[in-house]
């Protein structure tokens, strides 16, 4: 799991730090002033200036990385439904954390700001990781913003942060995705959409209700309709995309259809999340 | 029902109870929705397309059930017969167009099929000298088509009778049938038949005919200011003034309401002989003689041309054929003791134009000459005078006061001398008597001719028949069993008869020379399209074939006494006769009918509204009234409404189905 920003881990890790401390990698001299560790000195340089200077290291640590999952009842469509989907790929990106030793946490949207889940650390955690990702259940409708900013309310720490949703909020997603900005984490943002939603194979005199706020629109389904309706959403794709490239951010679509190995293995990589 | 159009359009207007879809989210939806109502204007007419469509078709549905119609044409009844008139005169071209009355009759006859329902059956007929049946019942409109067109122009001559016949034989079938002076009666209902008859009324109406069950309507067929000119004879004969030459005789009628002068021209052979311009009256006869060679024979062709100005409504009686024959003097042998009155009476200026006669003494026939002669039909007649030859020549003969050198004569004849007969009867129907009236002839002596096996008895008195004739080959034998001139016990010679001073001598002489001349006046014997020709040819064992004027070929039998009847004189023009190759005989088949050619429509009297009116047919003691051209009756419309409803529901439901994609 690759990171451009360095952060300052908590514990000894296998990433670089910002961190000086104890490792192969040379970072800077400093004078020794009294109570440093005097196993950091550099004996060879006090041989040759008879001054005792510090050898400075970068500190290797571990890395915060995020789960974030939107697991409202949106998500809870399509074959397999988008809440699956996006729990398969949580799962994924926290076991390659786990397995770098980093330290993995897995939180939905709409848990409360209290509650804080647990730290995983180690491929020893795997399982109770994958416990929790599997006891994820859909509820009621969450703003995507009101979640976004409780997760960073309760995590205050920099990190890789991947939120798994459908960006479909009435409110919008900007807001939500700025919070991620003003945390200065390393965000990705992974569209998740179910082929129903790409191609809507629907007929007739409809009236589509919300499943979330039980809203109701009414739609007579025709050729130009369906058209207007691919421009859209691609129209709210690229917008989504764009927003993230300018900010700084990851962004990714998914599509239900493609199997998730192949989502890691490939999309992911190649966009720089995953090594 | 007016309700319906309405409630269709406010339907339109509640509101659409949608099927609810639960959706992940209506985001998009609702930014689709709200990009649609831009151009939302297409919506409502896309919607309003299915209910323009929806309103059509309950409209046509509406307009279907109201039966809307207009005045037309309508068969009334069950069954038909259509007798459909293809004489010469509705060849004539003055219909609508320049069509042929033929043919507007013939569209007329398909108008009426057309309107047949199924449940209806018709029949067509066709007639002019015959009648045909074209095609029998059926309620089959194709074949109905198909049996109409089979219908072709002809040139004879019109007879409603035979067609009005055939018509009653299909409508009323045999009413009564008598069983043992029980009459049973037909229990079968029987049914009116509509009989229509299409015609241009060019004939006599028919008397002693009872319709019975048939309607008859009759829809007459062209103008009644139809002009026509026609040639209505073509002859030829010896000039009475000049007997070397031939003259040819051309009778041209104007049919037209305007006089008109006319270009009679003469063909011989396809050679123009002589043209003469002939100016006729309205209404009139106007005849041309041209001169020819005695010695012309071939195909004799007249043609009128009445000029291009002129409307000729009827082409096919413009032309005129006749048959010149090289003519051959008759030659009769006289063989006699010496008869004045009897040489009289065949060298009268008329005898001589049909013969040539010849005498000699009864002891010339002993001679050479006699001999060759009478063995090689030099001769067409032989007339033996108180003498008879030893053996019979090859010739016709006519035996005066002897009997022929026949074993068949010699047993018949007990040659029984009566004194005195009294002539009683006398076949007038035989050719030889025709015209003669034979009563109060006083006879001396004469013997009884009993003529033999197939012979026939021509004249009968008190004391058995006295003169008789009989068939010998092809050659004939006239016996008169009593002399007009004899010789009494004395040895002088003496009148037998009082006959030669009666007018009924030089009569009957003519009627032999007539009878025996071989035929010179047959061709001129106008021969009448689809009637029988009948032609005395000798009999032969070849070969015999008629050659059409179309150029058609047709075998033909001749019978045992050597004539030939040939019924398939459908066509104008001269037919040749050829036998084992060789052209025998032509004859020629004419028109020649003024009835057929005066094509104009006969007006009757002024009916009440003062406008002429076409005169009715009279069949029977009916009076048919000429029918105007349209029958007017409602026609219906809804079965096309109905159709064109069912076609808009169908292209509604396929925009219903395809909307998405359209």
């Amino acid at each position: 799991m690759v990171t451009r920003k360095i952060f300052r881990g908590r514990m000894k890790g296998e990433r670089r730090s910002k961190r000086k401390g104890q490792s192969v990698e040379f970072a800077d001299f400093r004078n020794y002033v009294a109570g440093d560790d005097l196993r950091q000195l550099d004996w060879n340089l006090y041989a040759r200036l008879d001054k005792l200077i510090l050898k400075l290291f970068l500190e290797e640590e571990d890395l915060h990385f995020y789960a974030l999952v939107d697991a409202s009842l949106s998500m809870d469509f399509g074959d397999p439904s988008k809440l699956e989907y996006a729990k398969q790929l949580a799962a994924a990106l926290a076991f390659v954390g786990l397995i770098r030793a980093d330290r993995v946490r897995i939180e939905t949207l709409d848990q409360p700001v209290a509650q804080r889940n647990p730290v995983y650390r180690g491929r020893a955690s795997a399982w109770r990781m994958l416990r929790q990702v599997e006891a994820i259940e859909s509820r009621g409708g969450t703003k995507l913003a009101t979640g976004v900013k409780n997760f960073c309310l309760r995590n205050p720490g920099r990190g890789i942060v991947v939120l798994i949703s459908d960006l479909m909020d009435k409110e919008g997603y900007e807001t939500a995705l700025k919070y991620f900005l003003s945390h200065e984490m390393d965000c990705f943002v992974i569209q998740i959409l179910s082929q129903a939603e790409i191609e809507p194979d629907v007929k007739g005199d409809l009236r589509l209700v919300d499943c979330e706020d039980q809203d109701e629109a009414e739609i007579t389904v025709s050729a130009p309709l369906l058209r207007k309706y691919h421009q859209t959403l691609n129209a709210f794709c690229e917008g989504a995309q764009q927003f993230c490239a300018k900010r700084g951010m990851h962004y990714l679509l998914a599509n239900n259809q493609m199997p998730v190995e192949e989502l890691v293995a490939k999309h992911l990589r190649r966009r720089g999340l995953v090594r | 029902m007016g309700m319906i159009p309405p409630a269709i359009f406010a339907l339109y207007f509640l509101k659409l109870k949608r099927q609810p879809l639960e959706v992940p989210s209506t985001y998009l939806w609702h930014r689709v929705i709200e990009d649609l109502h831009v151009n939302s204007l297409w919506q409502r007419l896309r919607k309003s397309l299915l209910l323009f469509l929806q309103l059509l078709v309950v409209g046509l549905a509406i307009l279907a059930v109201l039966r809307p119609g207009w005045q037309g044409e309508k068969l009334q009844g069950q069954q038909f017969i259509f007798l459909v008139d293809n004489s010469a005169s509705m060849s004539a071209t003055d219909a609508e167009n320049g069509r042929s009355r033929i043919s507007e009759a013939k569209e007329r006859v398909a108008a009426l099929v057309d309107q047949m329902e199924s449940d209806m059956t018709a029949m067509i007929i066709s007639f002019a000298e015959q009648p045909d049946v074209v095609q029998e019942f059926t309620n089959n409109r194709r074949q109905l088509r198909d049996a109409l067109d089979r219908i072709e122009p002809s040139a004879a001559q019109t007879d409603l009778t035979g067609a009005l016949r055939l018509a009653d034989g299909f409508a009323n079938p045999g009413r009564i049938t008598i069983e043992e002076e029980n009459a049973e009666y037909e229990v079968t209902e029987q049914q009116d038949i509509e009989l229509f008859i299409l015609s241009d009324g060019r004939f006599a109406g028919v008397k002693d005919f009872s319709l019975g069950n048939l309607q008859p309507m009759f829809l007459p067929i062209g103008s009644p200011k139809a002009a026509n000119l026609a040639i209505t004879a073509l002859n030829t004969r010896q000039g009475e003034e000049r007997p070397e030459l031939l003259q040819a005789f051309v009778q041209v009628a104007n049919f037209g309401s305007e006089a008109r002068s006319v270009v009679v021209e003469l063909y011989l052979n396809e050679l123009l002989l002589d043209a003469a311009e002939v100016e006729v009256t309205a209404g009139g006869v106007a005849s041309a003689t041209f001169n020819l060679s005695r010695e012309a024979e071939g195909e004799l062709r007249a043609v009128i041309d009445p000029g291009k100005d002129y409307q000729d409504d009827l082409k096919l009686d413009n032309t005129a054929y006749a048959v010149l024959e090289n003519r051959r003097d008759s030659r009769v042998l006289l063989v006699t003791p010496g008869n004045t009155s009897l040489e009289a009476a065949l060298t009268t200026e008329r005898a001589k134009r049909l013969a040539k006669m010849e005498k000699i003494a009864p002891a010339a026939l002993e001679g050479n000459a006699y001999q060759r002669q009478s063995q090689t039909e030099y001769y067409d007649l032989i007339i033996f005078d108180q003498c008879a030859p030893e053996t019979m020549p090859q010739a016709n003969t006519l035996f005066i006061g002897a009997l022929p050198p026949l074993d068949s004569w010699k047993k018949a004849v007990d040659s029984e001398v009566v004194l005195g007969p009294q002539i009683i009867d006398w076949d007038r129907n035989h050719p030889l008597l025709s015209l003669l009236e034979l009563g109060g002839i006083q006879i001396a002596d004469a013997i009884v001719v009993r003529p033999p096996l197939g012979g026939r008895e021509l004249v009968d008195s008190t004391d058995g028949p006295l003169v008789a004739i009989v068939p010998r080959d092809h050659y004939e034998d006239v016996v008169i069993g009593f002399e007009i001139v004899g010789t009494n016990e004395a040895g002088e010679r003496t009148y037998n008869t009082d006959w030669p001073r009666k007018h009924s001598f030089p009569g009957f002489w003519l009627n032999v020379l007539e009878h025996f001349s071989g035929g010179a006046e047959d061709s001129q014997l106008a021969n009448r399209p689809e009637k029988m020709v009948e032609l005395k040819l000798g009999p032969t064992e070849e070969n015999v074939e008629v050659v059409l004027p179309d150029g058609s070929r047709q075998n033909v039998a001749v019978d045992a006494t050597g004539r030939l009847s040939f019924p398939n004189t459908e066509q104008q023009g001269i037919y040749d006769i050829i036998v084992g190759g060789r052209l025998v005989k032509q004859f020629a088949v004419n028109l020649f009918d003024r009835s057929e050619s005066d094509i104009s429509l006969r007006l009757g009297q002024k009916g009440e509204d003062n406008l002429n009116r076409i005169e009715s047919l009279e069949i029977g003691f009916v009076d048919v009234a000429a029918q105007p051209p349209q029958t007017e009756v409602r026609r219906e419309l809804w079965k096309p409404l109905l159709l064109l409803a069912l076609v808009v529901l169908v292209l509604e439901w396929y925009i219903y189905n395809r909307r998405v994609y359209i």
